[in-house]
């Protein structure tokens, strides 16, 4: 029966070419915003850790001016810490691994015949490599009694040991790095989080860091972080000690509490140091002692932007202008065809059986109009990719990647193009349906 | 034109469904246009804010220095030397940061010593020509002269501060509001004091998506030693792109103990800067384009299924007397009713987007001539996309009435 119904639909768009591909084209056009919007608010509202995402927390606390918060607007602390406060803080056993780091800049010479390049180089501390589960190509990481006192090793990320030694296995190998000699220890294999929630400064999708090195190095070489460092109190910093020792805000602290019972009794050890360092005189704002998961991590810090909100319901609305048209022409393209349908049930064909046709003819519509939407949908992607790119801003941005066709949004977006192509075509079906034949067979 | 409206709308009545989807179709499309529209002009307005900043003519140069020989002052008073005796070169200058790239410095300026601070201010380290390397304008006192330009502090001067600085002319309304800010005195975030010897208007800093990015004050000073330095180099027109192969092969030959990190124009920072509001412009005029095609092509397809279906009763019409224009006049009479009945529900559509957005994105409320002129605009396309069916309704000749199929 679905293939006499098939062919009944083939007949009926040769009957009226013209109408059908503006059917198709509708469809397609609504299947094509509507991915590409999806596609983009897919790859920004994404959990990049998702599997161990309750048990990662961003640790922050609020050491900012009693007259106004670093950020008035949400009230939340800081989104880094004091080097002091940091310090105090990882040396609690509790968690199951903790991390203190941050991003700054170094110039990589001494690797063969490659020019001096300055590359971002996290500083950290050695469980960033287990904690957010980052993939090595060669060798791992250093153990914890590396950071310190600082040992000279690093490791690199996979693009910038292709650069350096051409992709090979370069565990083992020294290179200077800001004129001190490292060692390799291990080489990343392509690891790229988006976003990149354990460091959102500088953008959301910023890649990863090209090297990491031991976090002791930070204050053996004064190093700074590259892009925040917040002070509020009027101090004296007259050198590095006094920058250590200052209320300014630039280390990233994360920690990993496996369960509810070691969330509570870090929380209470935070509270406690943060009652005990109030009653000497910091700390003056209310208490805003905070554990974020990585959920909570990017819903506070706004990942997924409002621009991105309203393109999302423009794209529905687009959508359901699309299919309204195309119920429109349906309902017109089935009355017109009305006739033939009454000489059909005339001739015996029940309502279920001309229901059924012309929910077949409806579904073809469909299918073709997804087809050509997701087409199109790819297109746009490779327009908006080509968009990126021609400014010269994709390089390090990350951009570009968030316009990678990802097939939980094409999934969807299908799946609703159907299922509401289909629900397009079942009123004017029901209509048809309905109509007593006798009616349109004496209009002839 | 004839209005006689009742047997029109007798006809739509008995015929609804497809009138109904047209008018909800007209509806939507109003609300995403007029909602839309009111966005990109938003953006391009805020993208197209005056600077100040002669922003066509401006590379920057990024140096960083990696090696305990490296001597960055010196470093930085033999790259300006070179720059500024390129022809070509109108002016150059050290900085820390550059300008509209959302990065830099901030500090809280007030105006007594131990005020509650509140709010941040931009400022950006320049030299005696960093104003002309700009390209803004001195409105008032006088600028920096080359022996106040301080050397870059080092790690153990980080919070020296200088004796005079120049600030922007919204900056000084903000701090002295009706008064003349020269001469006037101003503590930094460690209350040292500095006094205001130059007032530039118009300039926007480092920081253009903050939310004063015009609050900014210049500071007499080469960057820190400890951080990386960027020249702002300002060229006569149209030599800047030749100018910036030039200095880039010679700035990465001449010191082994640096490393040049990039020669770029100004126009790449504000385009980063800048980049979603540029995306979203696109996207949205695109979708609109779209909006306005799909809506159409739903008018048209309602007149013309209209038409076909009643070629007899044309027909008919004709033959007792209608002229060809009456014709004309019926469909397009039906059509502006249905496309009016689709624009009044998009107005209260609109406005409640509208509200919507102003309630949960921050966007202002929407400005009612955005309104006015979308509901003109839809009816007047609704009136083109029936006109061609209304014309071919016309040409029914009356003896169709006459046949019997």
């Amino acid at each position: 029966m679905l293939g006499y119904y098939l062919r009944l639909a083939l007949m009926s768009f040769r009957r009226r070419p013209g109408i059908s591909a503006l059917m198709v084209l509708a469809i397609a056009l609504g299947i094509a915003v509507c991915v590409m919007t999806l596609t983009v608010y897919h790859a920004m509202s994404g959990n990049p850790i998702w599997w161990k995402s309750e048990r990662l927390y961003a640790v922050t606390m609020d050491n900012w001016d009693p007259n106004q918060a670093l950020n008035p607007k949400t009230n939340l602390p800081p989104p880094e810490m004091t080097y002091k406060d940091a310090q105090f803080l990882y040396r609690s056993d509790i968690p199951l691994r903790k991390v203190v780091m941050y991003s700054t800049e170094g110039v990589v010479t001494g690797a063969g015949s490659q020019p001096a390049a300055e590359i971002a180089t996290r500083v950290t501390t050695a469980d960033f490599f287990p904690m957010f589960e980052v993939p090595f190509l060669y060798g791992a990481g250093w153990s914890r009694s590396g950071d310190s006192p600082a040992q000279p090793l690093i490791v690199l990320s996979r693009r910038e040991n292709e650069r350096l030694f051409a992709g090979a296995n370069s565990v083992g190998r020294t290179l200077r790095w800001n004129d001190h000699e490292f060692r390799v220890v291990g080489v990343l294999d392509d690891w790229f989080p988006r976003p990149r929630y354990y460091d959102l400064n500088g953008g959301n999708f910023q890649e990863p860091d090209d090297a990491y090195i031991p976090y002791g190095w930070g204050a053996a070489l004064q190093l700074q972080n590259k892009e925040e460092n917040d002070c509020w109190r009027p101090e004296k910093l007259d050198n590095f000690q006094d920058y250590l020792a200052s209320d300014c805000v630039w280390q990233q602290v994360w920690v990993e509490l496996p369960d509810r019972a070691t969330r509570e009794r870090f929380q209470s050890f935070m509270d406690g140091y943060w009652a005990e360092q109030r009653s000497g005189g910091r700390f003056p704002r209310a208490k805003n002692n905070r554990l974020s998961d990585v959920a909570q991590w990017l819903r506070d810090n706004e990942v997924v932007d409002n621009d991105n909100r309203v393109l999302v319901g423009l794209a529905f609305a687009f959508l359901a202008l699309c299919l309204i048209n195309t119920m429109g022409l349906l309902l017109a393209r089935f009355l017109n065809g009305a006739a033939l349908s009454g000489i059909r049930r005339a001739l015996g064909a029940s309502r279920r059986q001309i229901f059924a046709q012309l929910l077949t003819e409806a579904g073809v519509l469909a299918v073709l109009g997804t087809v050509l939407g997701l087409a199109l949908a790819a297109l746009g992607l490779a327009a908006v990719h080509h968009l990126y790119a021609a400014a010269h801003l994709g390089q390090r941005g990350g951009y570009q990647e968030l316009t990678h066709f990802d097939v939980t949004a094409v999934t969807w977006a299908v799946v609703l193009a159907v299922a509401a192509t289909l629900g397009a075509g079942l009123y004017p079906a029901w209509r048809i349906g309905r109509l007593s034949p006798a009616l349109y067979l004496k209009s002839q | 034109m004839n209005l006689n409206l009742r047997p029109v709308l007798a006809a739509l009545l008995r015929n609804r469904t497809g009138a109904v989807l047209v008018a909800v179709q007209v509806a939507i499309a109003l609300a995403v246009l007029v909602n839309a529209a009111y966005i990109i002009v938003q953006r391009y307005q805020k993208v197209h804010r005056p600077t100040g900043i002669d922003e066509a003519n401006i590379l920057v140069v990024e140096s960083a220095g990696f090696t305990a020989r490296f001597q960055q002052n010196a470093a930085v008073q033999e790259d300006l030397a070179y720059l500024r005796a390129l022809p070509g070169v109108i002016a150059a200058t050290a900085s820390n940061a550059v300008p509209l790239s959302n990065g830099g410095n901030n500090d809280s300026l007030v105006t007594r010593p131990d005020a509650p601070r509140a709010g941040y201010i931009n400022d950006m380290e320049i030299d005696e020509q960093g104003l002309d390397a700009l390209g803004v304008k001195l409105v008032a006192g006088r600028n920096f002269r080359h022996d106040e330009i301080q050397p870059g502090r080092t790690k153990l001067s980080i919070s020296s501060f200088v004796p005079e600085i120049i600030v922007s002319r919204a900056l000084a309304e903000h701090l002295f509001p009706q008064q003349d800010p020269l001469g006037k005195q101003v503590y930094d975030a460690g209350n040292q004091v500095a006094t205001i010897i130059g007032v530039v208007d118009p300039v926007m800093g480092n920081f253009p998506g903050s939310d004063h990015p015009d609050w900014v004050f210049f500071v007499p000073r080469l960057p820190d030693e400890f951080i990386v330095v960027r020249y702002l180099v300002r060229t006569a027109p149209g030599q800047r792109d030749a100018l910036m192969r030039l200095i880039e092969s010679h700035l990465a030959q001449s010191n082994p103990d640096r490393v040049i990190n990039y020669v770029r124009p100004l126009g790449y920072f504000k385009t980063l800067s800048y980049l979603a509001d540029g995306s979203m412009e696109i996207y949205l005029l695109t979708v609109m384009g779209l909006v306005i095609a799909v809506t159409s092509l739903g008018v048209f397809a309602l007149a013309t299924f209209n038409v076909s279906t009643r070629t007899r009763q044309i027909g008919t019409r004709r033959a007792l007397g209608a002229r060809r224009r009456d014709i004309v006049d019926y469909f397009l009479v039906e059509n502006g009713l249905v496309t009016g009945a689709g624009v009044a529900l998009g107005c209260a559509l609109a406005l409640a987007t509208g509200y919507w957005l102003s309630l949960h994105y921050a966007l202002p409320r929407l400005d009612l001539y955005y309104l006015i002129g979308g509901v003109l605009a839809l009816w007047g396309i609704g009136q083109l996309a029936a006109w061609q069916p209304a014309r071919r309704a016309s040409a029914v000749p009356p003896s169709v009435a006459t046949r019997t199929v």
